[in-house]
């Protein structure tokens, strides 16, 4: 039998005024998943984490996490998630320690203090956690905002854009963060614009623009999304041979490899059955054929292709 | 309950310790409104001329003309000294609440267990007490400097039962009445200082209480003090209601610039 979601969103709908930022989002996310909401910015990807994590009430359709409706007993559920906010958001004239403190006084710890010292220790903030915050470089106080989010040991942990605004390190820092609580077996929902992120760190992603175009795990998107596409390299490239391949009748889109090394991306019908003909044709229209291979595409584009089909 | 309302407390006081303008702010101010008590009182007889002083404090038998219009000046001390709370706890609520708002630490706490009342109450608290102390801290400072400057006989006669009741009862509810307004105020404000505009409306009937006694036009009885004294309990009363409601976590988020 499939296990119950433990978070989950029934025809979730939210409107601001006339502005509808979330459009009856439909979706379970099982224990121990990590789930990866892809979008835009306006694709209510924060509006619908505020939702679950019960900052902000629906304006239609139900959600639960952790079998508890957010918008009745948002207290309650504070108690098992963790929310790492898009601004890390500190006193700045505070200690890490004393702000960390701060936070974990709301929640019921047995040993408040050690749970700060651990939180801290697990971020490898423990050297600086004397010091004001306003000190900190924009990674730091996002690992100090993890901290924070972790600081009472919830099994069920919302981040979003964990790694927006931090330069490369900062951002690697952080990502193997997140991949020792996805150890933890923590469920843990993660919101981000980096597509190599969502794919290296989500079992499954969900692209979102208001509603939710697409769901899947990364690589199956890639697969459903794929087009019959090849590469071609030819020895002196020119734009009459171009114009050639586009005119041949199994040939649906063919354009320059603008990512590449000047080479053609060709649409094919049908990659596999028709790439020796497409070879013969380079070759009978006097083509110096270097290289044919299949295009994998990236989830970046199958993302973009999404997103543009899904806001028209 | 109580462990999270010391904990906002505490952490309001341990930001306001890290902020040396802010005590500057409520260790200055407060002194020059004492100072300024005692020059007035001292300076007004000397140039305005006591046959002008129409009704007011009885103030007993074989006392001067200068020493009545010295009582009359240093009865207005007791509503003088509302400003005190009135500016403390307004400073207090603004500094708070801009500073969450520019440091986005609302959010996060918003996904804490703790709950609005519990948030507000802290908050309210951190202001109001620090507001009411240093307040009574000036009404003794200003008995003590009244005393060494001679006037113990005038001090006597201003020391009546509205007195104290000014000072226990409507400091406290100046002082809430004001952090709270400075909350609301906050909560549509982009910084400090257009959420300070808002103290005005609390400054302004001070005044008008001063105003209204010193004119003669109205005289405070204890039962008028505590009649006064009851009706800003009742707007802090609508005041903590209309909080509450902004304090609300989807307010927050949603309405909050």
């Amino acid at each position: 039998m499939k296990p119950e979601p433990i978070i989950v969103a029934d025809g979730l709908t939210r409107r601001f005024g006339d502005r509808v930022a979330v459009d009856r989002v439909s979706i379970g996310i099982e224990d121990r998943e990590i789930l990866g909401l892809l979008g835009p910015n306006g694709a209510g990807k924060t509006t619908l984490i505020r939702m679950w994590t019960g900052i902000i009430a629906p304006s239609s359709g139900r959600a639960s996490v952790a079998g508890m409706d957010p918008a009745e007993e948002p207290e309650r559920l504070h108690e098992v998630i963790g929310l790492l906010t898009e601004a890390p958001g500190f006193y700045d004239r505070l200690s890490a320690e004393r702000n960390l403190a701060y936070f974990a006084g709301f929640y019921p710890l047995r040993d408040a203090k050690q749970s700060v010292s651990d939180a801290l220790a697990r971020m490898g903030l423990t050297p600086r956690r004397r010091d004001r915050v306003g000190t900190f470089s924009r990674g730091m106080k996002q690992r100090l905002a993890l901290a924070r989010a972790l600081v009472h040991e919830p099994r069920i942990l919302f981040l979003d854009e964990p790694t927006a605004g931090l330069d490369p390190e900062a951002a690697r820092a952080l990502r193997r963060e997140i991949l020792d609580l996805r150890g933890d077996g923590r469920t843990i929902v993660l919101s981000t614009h980096n597509l190599t992120e969502a794919e290296a760190l989500c079992g499954r992603v969900a692209v979102l623009r208001t509603r939710i175009i697409a769901v899947g795990e990364p690589k199956r998107l890639r697969e459903a999304s794929a087009r019959p596409a090849v590469r071609l390299r030819i020895r002196h490239p020119g734009a009459e041979g171009l114009e050639a391949i586009r005119r041949l009748p199994f040939v649906r889109a063919a354009d320059w490899d603008r990512a590449g090394d000047g080479g053609w991306i060709v649409d094919l019908t049908d990659a596999e059955a028709d790439r020796p003909a497409l070879a013969a044709a380079v070759i009978e229209r006097g083509g110096e054929l270097l290289e044919i291979s299949e295009v994998r595409r990236t989830l970046e584009e199958v993302y973009l292709d999404l997103v543009q089909e899904g806001g028209g | 309950m109580i462990a999270r309302i010391r904990n906002v407390m505490g952490k309001e006081w341990a930001t306001m310790a890290r902020s040396p303008s802010s005590l500057l702010f409520f260790g200055v101010i407060p002194l020059l409104l004492v100072g300024q008590a005692l020059f007035l009182s001292w300076i007004i007889p000397r140039f305005v001329s006591p046959a002008s002083l129409a009704g007011g404090p009885s103030v007993g038998e074989g006392v001067d003309g200068v020493e009545r219009l010295r009582v009359l000046i240093l009865s207005q001390f007791r509503f003088f000294i509302l400003l005190i709370p009135a500016m403390v706890a307004n400073v207090f609520a603004t500094l708070s609440i801009v500073e969450e708002k520019l440091t986005r630490t609302l959010e996060p706490l918003l996904a804490t267990p703790v709950r609005t009342w519990e948030l507000l109450t802290g908050k309210v608290l951190s202001g109001a007490i620090p507001a009411v102390l240093i307040t009574w801290g000036c009404a003794g400072l200003f008995l003590l400097l009244a005393g060494a400057l001679g006037w113990g006989r005038s001090m006597v006669a201003v020391l009546s039962a509205s007195w104290f009741l000014s000072l226990f009862l409507l400091t406290p509810a100046v002082s809430i009445l004001s952090f709270l307004l400075g909350v609301i105020g906050s909560s549509r404000a982009a910084d400090a200082k257009s959420a300070q505009n808002l103290a005005v409306l609390v400054v302004l009937p001070i005044f008008a209480l001063i105003v209204v006694q010193v004119t003669g036009l109205v005289w405070f009885t204890p039962w008028l003090t505590v009649l006064l004294a009851a009706g800003i309990a009742g707007i802090d009363g609508l005041l903590v209601v209309l909080a509450v409601r902004l304090f609300a976590r989807e307010s927050i988020v949603v309405r909050w610039r």
